[in-house]
């Protein structure tokens, strides 16, 4: 007990006293404190003073105490406020100058600074470890490790090193992930003798054996969190140990420990009712039983990751308690991965969900046996589901798919790749999709531009102008619109590697669009495979072969601002070349249309902030008011000439889209262009008049002009039949990417081998798991 | 009246009575609890045994300045053990006292249970520690040194690896 309490103590017994504000400390924390002091003579001399001053009569001891707060006013903060102060130091080189002031400050900073001692460099390690073992340290360092993680040198750690660190025993979270030449050796007298430890993380030390797992069982009692993931040496024997010893076990790990059995899941199933969460990634040799058990026997489990589980069947699910004898839910369950339980169909994923009512994310990647009737069953989760792989079960159609569009409108993320059978139907359904952040559309080899159209349109495009404005008006509860009034799109990461069927033009529209867009995958399609292009994309992963690397197109991060911004130019250069040129027919729009539009864009009349940026885009200055027509077809090419490639670039574009349009738009004349851009109708005024909106447009305008749409698969009739709309689409000259929302995760073991899901490597599979931050 | 602005009636450690209102009052979860327990607020003076009235009326003066701020949440309470030391300019000014003052302030939040002035309070002090070598926080806050020379080259060499680098 430090002396300052004491007096503190003291003070406030005797009078009413302003310094004396603080309740007392339990009894706990004066033991731990007086642990701290390892070097007797130090702790001897300071409690000497306190006897003393104990012993003194009050009055003394008050007046002393009065002076000291006089010349230091910091004296008066006992030493739980101390330690809170001391707590907001996030440098450990404050803390450590905090250690130097004084012994009382010493004294409590000492445990702040030596909770996660720095284990990041060698230096570090060597003197942490130095510090540690010395016989005559001025703390007992060893007791206030709470936390050890040696995860940042990872494969360079060795047994060397960690057994520096033996006598820690009052670690409670010990983090060794990928220290892969760790083996028991260290480990074993680590953790023995340690009753504190209460989370284990070994991923990837595939040395490690039963002899550590044992030492584990038999000493940490506290235990609640084990990732053993990839620990292959480890069995049935010292995992059955563990989760009978263990009793507070809440989250397990045991992915790829290919050794484990249904032993092991039984005995977790009889022991852990305190689960939370479990991880059994690849154990081929579990069966339906065991899970059966699991999920019957562990009520509160959140996250259940089952993927590549191969010998699953319905049974696992069909066999759990029957909803008639006795009501039966996992209310608690949010997250669900099947990957790759082949031989699981429509029976078991209806029992699935009318057990998990609640389930957030379903991954049922590869399940190929499941049909529409699954999808169906799926429906039934309605606003809980957020999060829906569907990739490689080839056999759903249209028909499930656009009523889990309309079923669960708060899915975030969806993944279609494969399904083959879809079609722009599908698409158009899942754009309205107000939350929709990723969509996975690879080799849906069926989709075509009018599916682009609809993401880049997204939940505007459903909804007449009026409906949304009352909605919104409604106020809160409802997720803003996909284009909502105040930002546009939040769709993130789009995969849409062989859709071989799209052209540059829709996927131009999306970028304008979609302003959030961190990820986009196009590999295999050919509109994208030129030179020009490709030089924004990213490098392809290194494993890539010869022709894997030949289609590779993926656009990511800065890489998709940088596209946008390409093709916006591209297209200013070709417009400003069309309207340069003198025998172009004067614009199809009447004067009227030109001004009503152009005009309202000019002015900026709406809220939207997206187009602040504008200026600085070498589109917006062309002449936004079109009096260069007036004065005779002045170029407004801002820039220079365009060369050959980039002024072919969009000639091709043009042909091949035409050619597609024609496939769902009869109607589309030879002249006609995707919206923004008439540059083939000529005249200055009417490329004017486009970027008028390109430099000026909101999601208002958005909202306003797509408000007559019944639908967006007939947006071309509608741009054709009112050119008084041409400024559609609005463009988002965004050029700030958010570049944190869709960064690279890995994904370990769900990141695929097959060539056509390489681009969805970035994508959080599993990764979104622990997010709750999402939820309703 | 609504119950927000009913007055009620405090008494500092030396004896001062200090009418408030009770929403500016219940920012303190240790008057909040009392008025709760009492029943009847605005009748029986609510006694703040450890804190002086210089001290009170500053705190209440906080408390006034945020009577409106909406009441923690456990994130925010997660969002607070975050190593963060922005304070809000209001804040800022508000904690520009002596440091006699500093401490009482942080003391008496602590002692009637007021978590974000607490918090502001340590933030304050935080950042006049941050930086400074340990001669300069003795300094700042004119504390003794009494460790002798070789203690301190002893804790300085065993808590190396805390240095900048």
């Amino acid at each position: 007990m430090s002396r300052s309490r004491r007096l503190q103590r003291l003070s406030s017994a005797s009078s009413s006293s302003s310094s004396s504000t603080s309740p007392d400390r339990g009894a706990d924390d004066d033991d731990d404190n007086d642990s701290f002091m390892l070097r007797s003579n130090d702790s001897q001399s300071s409690l000497g003073l306190e006897t003393s001053a104990e012993m003194a009569n009050d009055a003394a001891a008050r007046l002393a105490y009065e002076e000291r707060c006089r010349v230091s006013p910091v004296a008066r903060l006992p030493a739980e406020l101390l330690i809170s102060i001391f707590a907001r130091l996030s440098a450990p080189s404050d803390l450590r100058n905090c250690m130097l002031v004084s012994k009382e400050w010493a004294r409590n900073s000492v445990g702040l600074l030596w909770h996660r001692p720095g284990m990041n460099r060698w230096d570090s390690i060597h003197n942490v470890v130095q510090s540690i073992r010395k016989s005559d340290k001025f703390f007992a360092y060893p007791d206030l490790v709470k936390r050890l993680n040696m995860s940042t040198l990872a494969s360079q750690v060795s047994d060397g090193s960690l057994i520096g660190m033996t006598e820690c025993k009052r670690v409670e979270r010990l983090t060794l992930t990928n220290c892969s030449k760790l083996t028991d050796v260290s480990l074993q007298p680590l953790v023995d003798g340690n009753r504190s430890l209460l989370a284990l993380d070994i991923t990837g030390l595939d040395q490690v054996t039963d002899k550590t797992m044992v030492t584990v069982a038999d000493n940490c009692l506290r235990l609640q969190g084990l990732n053993i993931t990839g620990c292959k040496k480890i069995t049935d024997m010292s995992v059955v140990a563990i989760a009978k010893t263990c009793r507070h076990l809440k989250r397990l790990k045991f992915n790829g420990c290919a050794q484990l059995t249904d032993t092991s899941i039984m005995t977790v199933a009889a022991h852990s009712t305190h689960l939370l969460e479990i991880d059994l990634h690849g154990l081929s040799n579990v069966e339906g039983p065991s899970i059966t058990a699991l999920l019957t026997s562990c009520p509160h489990l959140r996250e259940v990751r089952l993927a590549h589980c191969t010998k699953l069947s319905d049974d696992a699910f069909t066999s759990l308690p029957s909803a008639l004898e006795m009501p039966f839910t996992l209310d608690a369950l949010r997250i669900l991965d099947l990957t790759d339980c082949n031989d699981l169909g429509d029976k078991g994923v209806e029992r699935i969900i009318d057990a998990c009512p609640r389930l957030r994310n379903l991954i049922l990647a590869k399940c190929r046996a499941i049909t529409d009737r699954a999808v169906l069953a799926i429906t039934k989760l309605g606003k809980n589901l957020h999060y829906i792989h569907l990739g490689h079960c080839a056999r759903i159609t249209d028909y499930s798919v656009e009523a889990l569009a309309k079923a669960c409108n708060r899915i975030r993320y969806i993944d279609l790749a494969c399904c083959s059978n879809l079609t722009d139907n599908s698409v158009t359904k899942l754009a309205g999709l107000p939350k929709l952040k990723r969509i996975g559309l690879v080799k849906c080899a069926g989709i075509t531009d009018r599916s682009i159209y609809a993401l880049a349109m997204g939940e505007a495009g459903k909804n007449s102008g009026g409906r949304r404005e009352a909605r919104e008006g409604r106020g809160h509860g409802h997720g803003r619109g996909h284009h909502g009034s105040n930002g546009g799109s939040v769709l993130e990461r789009v995969h849409l590697s062989y859709c071989t069927n799209l052209t540059l033009d829709s996927i131009h529209v999306l970028l304008n669009h979609c302003p959030k867009l961190t990820h986009l995958s196009l590999t295999g399609v050919q509109a994208f495979l030129r030179d020009e292009l490709l030089v924004f994309c990213r490098e392809a992963p290194p494993e890539f072969n010869d022709h894997q690397r030949d289609v590779f197109c993926v656009f990511s991060g800065n890489g998709v601002g940088r596209l946008r911004d390409f093709l916006n130019n591209e297209k200013a250069l070709q417009l400003a070349s069309a309207s340069g040129d003198s025998s172009a027919p004067p614009s199809m729009m009447g004067d009227e249309d030109r001004n009503g539009v152009g005009i309202v864009d000019v002015d900026g009349d709406f809220d939207g902030e997206a187009e602040s940026d504008g200026s600085t885009t070498p589109v917006i200055t062309v002449d936004v008011h079109g009096d260069r027509h007036a004065q005779g077809g002045t170029p407004v090419a801002p820039m220079p000439v365009p060369g050959p490639s980039s002024g072919l670039l969009f000639t091709g574009g043009q042909q091949t889209q035409h050619a597609m349009a024609g496939r769902w738009q009869p109607h589309v004349g030879p002249s006609w262009n995707y919206p923004p851009f008439h540059h083939q109708h000529g005249g200055g005024s009417s490329a004017g008049f486009g970027f008028a909106s390109l430099s000026s447009s909101a999601p208002a305008t958005t909202g306003s002009m797509l408000s007559n749409w019944p639908g967006s698969n007939n947006v071309p009739h509608h741009y054709q039949q009112h050119p008084s709309t041409q400024p559609l689409p609005p463009f988002h000259h965004s050029h700030q990417q958010h570049q944190g929302a869709g960064a690279q995760h890995v994904t370990g073991m769900m990141s695929a081998a097959a060539l056509d899901d390489v681009d969805e490597e970035g994508d959080e599979t599993l990764g979104e798991g622990s997010d709750e931050g999402m939820g309703d | 009246m609504s119950e927000g602005e009913q007055q009620v009636k405090l008494v500092s450690s030396d004896n001062v009575e200090i009418l408030t209102e009770r929403k500016i009052a219940e920012r303190s979860m240790l008057i909040k609890n009392m008025i709760e327990d009492l029943g009847a607020p605005g009748e029986e003076a609510i006694p703040i045994m450890n804190v002086s009235e210089a001290v009170l009326r500053k705190v209440l003066e906080w408390c006034a300045h945020h009577k409106n701020d909406p009441t923690p949440t456990q994130d925010d309470d997660a969002d607070s053990r975050k190593k963060t030391t922005d304070i809000e300019d209001w804040d800022q000014k508000f904690m520009q006292v002596d440091q006699e003052m500093l401490f009482e302030i942080i003391l008496a939040a602590n002692y009637m249970d007021i978590k974000a002035l607490l918090d502001v309070g340590c933030k304050t002090v935080a950042n006049m520690i941050k930086s400074k070598s340990p001669e300069e926080i003795r300094k700042t806050f004119n504390i003794q040194n009494d460790f002798t020379p070789e203690e301190e080259e002893q804790i300085r060499r065993e808590n190396e690896w805390a240095e900048d680098r």
